[in-house]
């Protein structure tokens, strides 16, 4: 089962990394932002996985964190003003 | 000879369970190897994309990913209390720190703001550095970086380390978290230290603060603009979680990861959602409560320390039997304390007052 939950997290984590492409070319703001918002769930499904596979429970705490606290950059961006060149 | 073909096949299939028992635990390793390479990978080229990037949106999104992998990097390295102080300054504090210096740099028009970076007059010389120099630079920094850790990875380990010492004495610390033994009981004078950074920190900042105009992320509603409607829900769901997660991770520092540090981060993040969207504005002065929050943790915790030397014997010794007790009281003024630097960091202002609408 341990064996099942890395290689999970190896292929969520090469998702991730594949996935930066779109931050990195854009071509919009909102499709750097919304893959970044993305990735925080991401990150919390890669944490829930190593929490099993490395018998460390503290790491549900962190995921808790991440999906508590997703919401304040989101928020931060859209008072951003609408008009802007996203560079 | 039946029975010797019977003994050959048994040890046979013996074998052949362990030989499966190793290839399953090569295929771990190999994944776990897989999975530390891509993190490192990932890390150091998001790390200078973040850098050398050349759009600043594109770097400020970047640097929020960064501490998405920081994150899983502490806790590949077994380190869930580093995890949690960066999921709870990286998610909750910093991205919206750096869309908010952002904001402040383009505008509200979308073209550069007041604050945009000031550009060098045309006939300037450039203020780059030569490509040699640069090179140069880079080489010597690579050798320094390359001497210290082939002298690192040289050295004897020592045979009593401090960490080793400290877990010997986890039991007399009256937490069962060693993290929290060190900072509360161990080492408790570097961590008044560190609160103390914060506050001095927090009065820096103060004296190169703006007028309360242009303080922090400003206020969400303009005469032409009104707040999505999503806002008032959001808030309404996520602020009483916030401060139910600010009191378990208090709680939980006892005797698993968390704390007083990572507790206030939390409550700061709160505050920070709620200055975003105009529910908490800046005051130019604190008032004495805020004041108080501010200071308290230093005082409680000082004299707590002072009183150590008449009832302990020591400086920063807790009288036996009361551990537990006051490292929680210390624990929870502390959390305030962190808290509302943090905050008023962010809204660039002395102190907060709650929206009337």
């Amino acid at each position: 089962m341990t064996l099942l939950y890395t290689g999970l997290a190896v292929f969520l984590l090469l998702n991730l990394l594949v996935g930066l492409m779109r931050v990195y070319f854009g071509p919009t703001a909102a499709d750097r932002m919304l893959a970044a918002l993305l990735f925080g769930t991401t990150t919390v499904a890669v944490l829930l996985l190593l929490a099993e596979a490395m018998a460390l429970s503290a790491l549900r705490d962190v995921a808790l964190l991440f999906t508590l606290l997703a919401a304040v950059v989101a928020l931060a961006f859209t008072r951003l003003p609408r008009r802007f060149k996203g560079r | 000879m039946i029975r010797a073909l019977a003994d050959d096949a048994v040890s046979g299939a013996a074998t052949g369970a362990a030989t499966g028992a190793a290839t399953d635990l090569e295929i771990a390793a190999l994944l776990w190897w897989a999975f530390d390479g891509l993190l490192a990978l990932g890390l150091l080229g998001l790390a200078y994309q973040v850098v050398a990037g050349r759009q600043l949106f594109r770097s400020v999104v970047l640097f929020i990913i960064y501490g998405l992998l920081m994150a899983v990097a502490w806790a590949r390295l077994a380190a869930p209390d580093l995890a949690l102080a960066e999921a709870a300054i990286g998610a909750g504090l910093t991205g919206a720190l750096l869309l908010s210096a952002y904001r402040n740099l383009i505008g509200t028009d979308g073209e550069e703001g007041p604050h945009a970076p000031i550009t060098p007059p045309a006939g300037a010389p450039p203020m780059t550095v030569p490509r040699w120099a640069a090179l140069f630079a880079a080489a010597l920094a690579g050798l320094l970086v390359a001497g210290i850790g082939w002298v690192a990875v040289g050295l004897q380990p020592p045979e009593q380390t401090a960490g080793r010492l400290a877990l010997e004495q986890l039991a007399e610390s009256g937490v069962e978290n060693p993290v929290t033994a060190v900072l509360l009981n161990f080492r408790s004078i570097d961590t008044i230290g560190e609160v103390v950074v914060l506050f001095v920190a927090f009065l820096a900042a103060r004296v190169v603060a703006q007028e309360l105009d242009h303080a922090g992320p400003g206020d969400w509603l303009r005469a032409s603009q009104r707040e999505p409607l999503l806002v008032g829900p959001l808030i309404a769901f996520i602020a009483p979680m916030a401060v139910l997660v600010t009191g378990y991770l208090l709680w939980a520092g006892g005797h698993q990861p968390g704390g007083a540090f990572q507790a206030g981060a939390v409550l700061a993040a709160l505050a920070v959602l709620l200055r975003l969207t105009g529910r908490l504005r800046p005051r130019l002065e604190p008032t004495l409560l805020e004041r108080s929050v501010l200071v308290g943790g230093v005082v409680l915790f000082s004299a707590i320390g002072l009183a150590g030397a008449g009832l302990a014997g020591a400086v920063l010794e807790y009288p036996p039997g009361w551990d537990y007790r006051l490292i929680l009281l210390i624990e929870t003024v502390l959390t305030l304390s962190i808290a509302l630097p943090l905050a008023l960091l962010f809204s660039g202002s002395g102190g907060l007052r709650q929206e009337v609408r």
